[in-house]
């Protein structure tokens, strides 16, 4: 696991995904591998708190999305909370504000 | 004011790169906030380098930063990769809808909206990527 980047995964009626740190071109491939069961799992409802995730690039923006992409196919929902400045400054440069729920 | 650093054509050595910025930004005295886009920018311009211009197998190879603050701010990456021209890249289309929208594709856009300017030449045999930005002193 690289230092730099943490994931918990909280199950429950809605799963709740805990990032913090930076995700990288270096951490991107762990917090894929970490939320794989999200992924290609049932879950219709998660929760992505981001309180503290402090830099996103794009190798993470690329994972929001297909997070994003495997739960609207299943017509689950995916809720971002608590991004800081500068994260939701990538979200709004890149036109990413527009295709998430950003609480 | 200029700085440089010498980096190998792996991931692992973005890590070293942003201990370099952070002394980077304590010596142009840059904004919390800019040395963030700053990171991005570079951490985008440098991987790619590291994907696209390098050979996969190809170890060992190097990948100069330069940073210069005068008037503005200037980014200079070279390597000694296959020629490789990031601002030949489209723009991805950001009104897409989700399913419409492919994965990837951002890294050199973000670069783009971020920086001012953005050339690239083929000089020597090296890849030379110039990156500039007005910023308030």
């Amino acid at each position: 696991m690289n230092d730099n980047m943490k994931v918990t995964i909280t199950e429950g009626p809605e799963v709740i995904i805990t990032i913090s740190g930076r995700l990288d071109t270096n951490s991107s491939a762990d917090f894929e591998k970490t939320i794989e069961p999200i992924l290609s799992g049932t879950a219709l409802k998660v929760k992505m708190n981001c309180t503290d995730l402090k830099y996103v690039s794009s190798s993470g923006l690329r994972l929001f999305l297909l997070l994003q992409k495997k739960l609207s196919h299943r017509n689950g929902t995916l809720r971002l909370c608590g991004l800081s400045a500068d994260v939701r400054e990538v979200f709004d440069v890149t036109g990413f504000s527009a295709l998430f729920l950003i609480e | 004011m200029q700085k440089a650093l010498s980096i190998k054509n792996d991931i692992k050595e973005l890590n070293r790169m942003n201990l370099f910025l952070e002394e980077v930004g304590k010596d142009f005295h840059l904004e919390s906030s800019f040395l963030v886009k700053l990171n991005l920018v570079l951490e985008e311009a440098v991987s790619n380098i590291i994907f696209y211009a390098y050979k996969p197998g190809e170890v060992d190879r190097p990948i100069d930063i330069i940073l210069s603050y005068t008037d503005l701010l200037a980014v200079k990456l070279v390597d000694k990769g296959k020629p490789f021209d990031p601002t030949k890249r489209a723009n991805p289309d950001i009104t897409l809808s989700l399913e419409e929208r492919p994965i990837g594709g951002l890294g050199i856009f973000l670069i783009k909206q971020i920086m001012d300017e953005v050339t690239y030449k083929r000089e020597n045999g090296q890849n030379i990527l110039i990156m500039k930005k007005r910023i308030k002193v």
